[in-house]
């Protein structure tokens, strides 16, 4: 059996890859760099815009190609594997078999945190990965940083806390506790109490659109701005109390489960749910998305895992039978972890990109009786994150995480002044609340049609033209010597002709008949008119 | 045509006959007659001038004998006709042939035709039976008819040879000379020279067609020319990028640069250039300061006079500042009053004395008028109106107001007795008010002064003898009042002196200091008396109670408390309290501190497996009495909470097992059957959505009182247009229903409401040179800025169409060779740097932007 943890490993396959494998693998990535491929241009008849988007085209090929190159060949790490020999079987691969085969580094990582009188522990990660916030139920709230175990800060709120959520950076963190939510700076100092939201279940934040979202113990959905306060949206999703709440990280749009086995999907711009699915039979008891916005996982309490398309049909992909997961986590790398009771199954996404079917791939059990309450995959690391009701602990999952960060969008190692570089560019990227909606590639694409009540002018203009040609194209049978004259057929023609137009003329009566009725005395200025002008007056 | 005709006199005898079509002459005439009327102005004009040369029959005399003559002559008419019909169709303009034709005909006619006109006479006396002499009287007069006003001769040119048609030709000239000595030389030379040039002389071409042909030779040179450029100009119309003037230098681009050339000039330009380019100077830079320090000498005098300018300074700021100091360091309110008076009234005496003399009685008389008017004792019109009438005993709330009024008197009166005592009540507020600043630092002062205030109070509560707060009632009131306010001054006092004693000096630095929600320690028990924790607890939350935390204090962590803010305070305390007062040790709430979970809790464990052998003994301790408290909680609090308490179980004690209670069966039943007809559920909701989203039509309804006249409309029930409307709409419905997104999809509602906010978000039209939506969408795909591309393709992904040096003239193209099959995107890779020295290739570049 070998066992490889990902990214600082620098165990790399010493193989020469053969060309044609090279260039395979290189295709692909352009294609994923292309993002969708190019129009069809041989429809266009402008040649200008033809030639332009061409040299468009290829630039954008260009760009895709080094791209490709640079992921190839410049990206150092590589993402960690669990790898079998024969029978073997990856799920029966113990933590302790993979702290003997991976390096000291990594096996850091594997270790529980007993913290047994504050209760379950929630959890919640930066980002890059870096920092780890921690919250007991009864009150305690722990800033980690977890690159050299040392603990930032802690402090007892003496009240009870729901969830926790980092904001932009570990600078600042959200609490949701007994009565209110709270902002608390790095250095344990309450900075906010959010008294409009009323005691608050779940807390989220959207990162790119500097939204902290929250669901109270009514069913409300509050958007906050954390920049200026300002409470962006606040919704009464009515479907009840709900504690499962989950941020889609493509698109910004958040998920809530309910008690009714539905799923709704919200976004601050809209009082109704943007989607509303029935999803179990029974309540909804956790939700979670792919990284990638694609799949989403719900569990319900009838001991079922689905997995959902929401590309395009929200289809059910597929369901895991026999594990009521109280929490679920998508890794980077789209491993799924569940838990319950005291027990962690992690699936993997066994086939290729296009279908999904999610198997299991590895298993945890923890000491009996600890209950987890909070699974969560650290971001950069082949980590994941149990908060349960003893603390908290962390085991390796190879290939969870991705293996090479982009300091322009996670830095693990960063440091204060990039931190502070970073915060003024988010600050400046943010994004509207009104960019959240289920695709945003549409963004910038032409308004989709919105369905008229009465057709306008031109419509009725460009409908008027092609019934008259329909009308015109309409072939005349051949009729007997006497009734087959061409002065016959062009007078027929002729009348055909002005059955189409006269349809229209009523239409464009209709429409414009209570403008006359309106305008009255525009007529009655046409009469006023000088004689010499007087052709020029529209005639109604 | 003309000269034709004189080349070829001989046929034209027979040509000229030949007039329109050979009709018979009744038909001719008819048609003649037929057309006169109808003919134009100029025509007539004609006929006028025939006439008067007496040539009114003259068309149709002409005309006619020769047909009839043709006819009589049994001429092959096949010949004429193919004599003929080639000069008709080569005349291009008819008429005015026509018309010499005429003349022409006529001058024949007189020179050749005698026999002819004997015929002709003929013939017409046979066809009109007249006399013959009729027609030869014609016939004679015909001679005297002259188409020249002029005799023929060198000197009176024809018409023709004035237009050059009669040409003259060689032999023409030769003729008269023809047997005089030197003819023959001359004829000889003559042909000599035809044999020579052969060719004649055309007459140039029409210009019409000769401008044809020269445009036809021009167009191709200059297609040629032009197509020269084509294949550059195509080139770049087609590149992204256009650059222009790339090779040409700008000259400086740094200050740097331009300061590099300056040149002094003036006299202090120079001066300053001589001491700047010192070489002293420059060298002592060079090393170090220290001779910079030589160089830069400064006279003895000049330095004491600097240093005492200097001292000078700092002691008026010295003492400026003392006294400030000194002025901020009074605490005195009145002094301060009166000093800021002072100031303004030194202002405004300095503005006036007078008008300050006026302000100050003003001032003093408004004073003493509100002190006469006693506006709230009872002397109102209202107030004495009431007692008069005995109203104020009658009804409570009048009583109340006047007592009110009273009151506002008492009080108002007891201000002024106390301003008469002036200076000393200004101590006692300073007094205070030092003491307010210090107090944090003096714990015990302030208890001590707290002490003697509540005694104070306690003792200073005389009854007035007189006045509304004589009566009864308000005595009683009264006497209630300060008992209650005995009570608790003594309770304070209790207090005091427990603080004392305790030497809770920290304790209240630390209770002054917190602030905010939480209190520890004994703090709480000064408040414990006003808190009913447990109320506001069921009242507010249901799930997660403050005894969680007892649960903690119990661990012998420490009697940790939440103190609820003082809005909390009313009732009496609760058991809870009570119980922390029986088992909270007074000690350890003075040394409880934040820092609990420090270190002795925190146990990091290599792998779970050992983790039960090395539980901390601390969480052995069992859950206790707390636990009892837990009923009053609902169910879902209890769900959170027996979890939380099973975890602790599982490892720990089966204490929790106590608390579970087994639901009734009804209350089973509705949990395993809550969420059963979930999908029936969700089928509602849908179809209220669709509803929403796309309303069903109205039924159609007549108004009451239309249509109900008769029987008959009743019978027949609504309009059909109006059932057919409402058919319509039902069927848009159903339409619209089916080109939804979840129309399929039955566990699904997407909402396909319109966000006007996400509208901007999105263009109304396509931008311009698009044409289809597709091709649009397709291309604006890609991201083009810096985050999503490799850095290479960045610049030439958002290079501008043109790229040019601002402020230098874009000269016009220059021609350069191109090969049309090259591709313009090479080119422009190659001008991505383009350097300053590649003249060549930045020529190529350019183009004039049309």
């Amino acid at each position: 059996m070998e066992v490889s943890s990902e990214d600082n490993n620098l165990m790399e396959k010493v193989v020469p890859p053969v060309e044609q494998e090279i260039d395979v693998e290189l295709e692909t990535k352009v294609k994923k760099y292309l993002r969708g491929g190019g129009a069809n241009l041989e429809t266009l008849k402008d040649k200008k815009l033809k030639s332009q988007l061409a040299s468009r085209e290829n630039l954008y090929g260009k760009s895709a190609k080094t791209a490709a190159k640079i992921e190839k060949w410049l990206l150092p790490a590589e993402a960690g594997y669990l790898e079998t020999d024969g029978l073997e079987k990856t799920w029966r691969v113990k933590q302790t078999d993979i702290t003997n085969e991976v390096d000291i580094l990594s096996s850091r990582n594997q270790y529980d945190i007993v913290l047994p009188d504050l209760g379950p522990y929630k959890l919640d990660f930066t980002a890059s990965g870096r920092h780890m916030l921690a919250g007991g139920r009864k009150g305690h709230l722990a800033l980690v940083d977890m690159l050299n175990m040392s603990l930032i800060k802690e402090i007892q709120v003496r009240e009870t806390v729901r969830d926790v959520a980092f904001l932009h950076n570990e600078q600042f963190f959200a609490a949701a506790q007994k009565k209110y939510a709270y902002i608390y700076g790095r250095d344990g100092t309450e900075l906010h109490c959010l008294k409009e939201r009323g005691p608050v279940a779940r807390l989220r934040f959207l990162k790119n659109h500097f939204l902290l979202a929250s669901v109270n113990k009514s069913g409300q959905l509050h958007y906050q701005d954390v920049t200026y306060g300002q409470m962006v949206a606040s919704i009464r999703t009515g479907k009840g109390r709900t504690d499962v709440m989950e941020v889609n990280p493509y698109n910004g749009v958040v998920a809530l489960g309910h008690s009714g086995g539905t799923v709704t999907m919200w976004k601050p711009t809209s009082q109704a749910p943007l989607v509303h699915m029935q999803c179990h039979p029974g309540p909804v008891s956790s939700v979670a998305f792919h990284p990638n916005g694609h799949l989403m996982a719900t569990s319900g309490k009838e001991r079922k895992i689905k997995i959902w398309d929401l590309r395009k049909d929200f289809e059910e992909i597929q369901t895991i039978h026999g594990f009521h997961a109280k929490t679920l986590s998508f890794s980077q790398k789209g491993l799924l972890a569940a838990g319950t009771g005291s027990f962690v199954q992690v699936l993997g996404d066994s086939s290729g990109a296009s279908s999904h079917n999610y198997s299991r791939y590895m298993n945890h059990s923890m000491v009996k009786g600890y209950q987890i309450e909070k699974l969560m995959f650290r971001p950069y690391e082949d980590v994941l994150g149990i908060g349960h009701s003893m603390g908290w602990s962390s085991i390796l999952i190879p290939g969870s995480g991705e293996p090479n960060f982009d300091s322009w969008v996670a830095n693990p190692f960063e440091t204060s002044k990039q931190r502070r570089e970073k915060e003024v560019h988010l600050l400046l990227d943010k994004l509207p609340p009104e960019t959240i909606m289920l695709d945003p590639s549409k963004i910038g694409a032409m308004r989709p049609a919105r369905r008229k009540e009465k057709p306008s002018r031109g419509e009725i203009e460009a409908d008027k033209e092609v019934a008259i040609e329909a009308a015109k194209s309409i072939e005349l049978k051949k009729k007997t010597k006497g009734r087959n004259k061409p002065s016959k057929q062009t007078k027929k023609k002729k009348e055909l002709v002005e059955n189409a137009k006269r349809t229209f003329r009523e239409q464009e009566h209709k429409t414009t008949f209570k403008k006359r009725r309106i305008g009255e005395e525009d007529a009655a200025a046409v009469g006023e008119l000088p004689t010499s002008l007087k052709r020029f007056a529209r005639k109604y | 045509m003309g000269e034709k005709r004189k080349s070829t006199s001989k046929t034209l005898v027979k040509s000229k006959k030949s007039k329109g079509p050979h009709l018979p002459n009744s038909i001719l005439k008819t048609i003649a007659d037929a057309k006169r009327p109808l003919n134009s102005d100029e025509e007539d004009d004609e006929i006028d001038s025939d006439d008067v040369n007496g040539g009114d029959l003259y068309e149709y005399e002409e005309g006619v004998p020769e047909e009839e003559s043709k006819k009589n002559n049994r001429y092959d008419r096949v010949d004429n006709y193919e004599y003929e019909l080639p000069e008709d169709f080569e005349d291009e303009d008819v008429e005015s042939d026509d018309d010499e034709d005429g003349g022409n005909s006529d001058n024949d006619d007189e020179e050749e035709g005698e026999g002819d006109d004997d015929r002709h006479t003929r013939m017409l006396q046979s066809l009109t039976g007249m006399p013959s002499a009729a027609f030869k009287g014609e016939s004679k007069s015909k001679p005297v008819l002259f188409t020249e006003a002029y005799p023929e001769s060198e000197f009176n040119p024809t018409r023709d040879v004035l237009e050059g048609k009669g040409l003259i030709t060689m032999e023409d000239l030769l003729a008269p000379l023809q047997g005089k000595p030197g003819y023959n030389e001359l004829s000889k030379r003559i042909s000599r020279m035809q044999k020579d040039t052969e060719s004649v002389v055309h007459a140039p071409l029409p210009k019409p067609e000769r401008e044809r042909l020269e445009r036809k030779v021009v167009k191709v040179q200059v297609e040629k020319e032009f197509n020269k450029w084509v294949p550059l100009v195509k080139r770049n119309r087609e590149v992204p990028t256009v650059y222009f003037n790339q090779d040409v230098n700008l000259g400086y681009s740094t200050i740097g640069a331009i300061a590099s050339e300056f040149q002094p000039r003036t006299e202090f330009e120079k001066k300053m250039a001589s001491v700047l380019n010192d070489s002293e100077v420059w060298d002592a830079h060079k090393e170090d300061g220290a001779r910079l320090l030589e160089l830069n000498e400064v006279s003895v005098e000049d330095h004491i006079k600097d240093r005492n300018r200097v001292a000078k300074m700092r002691s008026l700021l010295f003492r400026h500042e003392l006294k400030s100091k000194r002025i901020k360091k009074i605490k005195s309110k009145t002094y301060h009053r009166l000093k800021n008076k002072g100031l303004k009234a030194a202002a405004v005496a300095l503005m006036d004395p007078e008008m300050a003399k006026e302000v100050a009685m003003k001032q003093e008389v408004e004073r003493v008028e509100e002190r006469m008017r006693l506006k709230h004792k009872n002397t109102g019109k209202w107030a004495k109106r009431m007692i008069s009438r005995g109203l104020n005993v009658k009804y409570d709330g009048t009583r109340a107001a006047i007592s009110e009024q009273l009151q506002v008197h008492e009080t108002l009166s007891r201000k002024i007795s106390s301003t008469k005592d002036g200076s000393s009540s200004d101590e006692s507020d300073d007094d205070e008010e030092l003491n307010n600043g210090s107090d944090q630092d003096t714990p015990s002062k302030l208890i001590a002064k707290a002490r003697e205030k509540t005694l104070q109070t306690v003792e200073d509560d005389e009854v007035p003898n007189s006045g509304l707060l004589s009566l009864p009632f308000m005595a009683r009131a009264m006497k209630k009042k300060n008992e209650e306010a005995n009570e608790e001054a003594k309770r304070a006092l209790e207090e005091y002196e427990e603080w004392e004693n305790s030497g809770g000096a920290e304790n209240l630095k630390k209770s002054a200091e917190v602030s905010g929600r939480r209190v520890f320690g004994a703090t709480a028990k000064v408040e414990a008396p006003k808190e009913s924790k447990r109320e506001s607890d069921n009242f507010y939350d249901n799930s997660d109670s403050d005894n969680d935390m007892e649960g903690i204090e119990n661990n012998d962590l420490g009697p940790v408390r939440d103190i609820a803010s003082p809005a909390k305070n009313s009732g009496a305390i609760t058991e809870t309290e009570k119980f922390d007062d029986v088992v909270g040790n007074p000690a350890s709430k003075t040394t409880f501190d934040v820092a609990l979970f420090a270190s002795g809790s925190w146990k990091k464990m290599k792998g779970c497996q050992n983790a039960e052998s090395k539980k901390p003994p601390k969480t052995l301790v069992p859950i206790s009495e707390s636990q009892n408290k837990k009923e009053l909680r609902d169910e879902e609090s209890e769900d959170s909470e027996s979890e939380a308490e099973q975890m602790v179980d599982g490892i720990l004690t089966s204490a929790s097992k106590e608390t579970y209670e087994i639901p009734s069966q009804a209350d089973l039943i509705q949990r395993a059957f809550a969420g059963d007809d979930v999908v029936d559920e969700f089928e509602k909701d849908k179809q209220a959505v669709l509803n929403q989203e796309v309303p069903e039509p109205e039924k159609p309804v007549l108004v009451p009182g239309w249509g109900q006249w008769t029987n008959i409309q009743n019978r027949r029930g609504l309009p059909l247009w109006m059932v057919r409307e409402h058919e319509d709409a039902k069927k848009k419905r159903e339409q619209a229903l089916k080109t939804r997104k979840d129309a399929r999809l039955k566990h699904v509602i997407v909402s396909e409401k319109v966000d006007k906010k996400t509208e901007k978000l999105h263009t109304t039209a396509l931008p311009f040179p698009y044409t289809s939506k597709e091709v649009f969408e397709h291309n604006m795909r890609m991201p083009i800025g810096p985050e999503f591309n490799p850095a290479t393709v960045v610049g030439a992904l958002n290079r501008p169409e043109v790229v040019k040096k601002a402020g230098v003239i874009i000269k016009p193209l220059k021609f350069e060779e191109v090969n049309p099959n090259d591709k313009g995107d090479d080119g422009n890779h190659q001008k991505q740097r383009p350097k300053k020295g590649s003249k060549g290739q930045s020529k190529s570049k350019r183009k004039t932007k049309a």
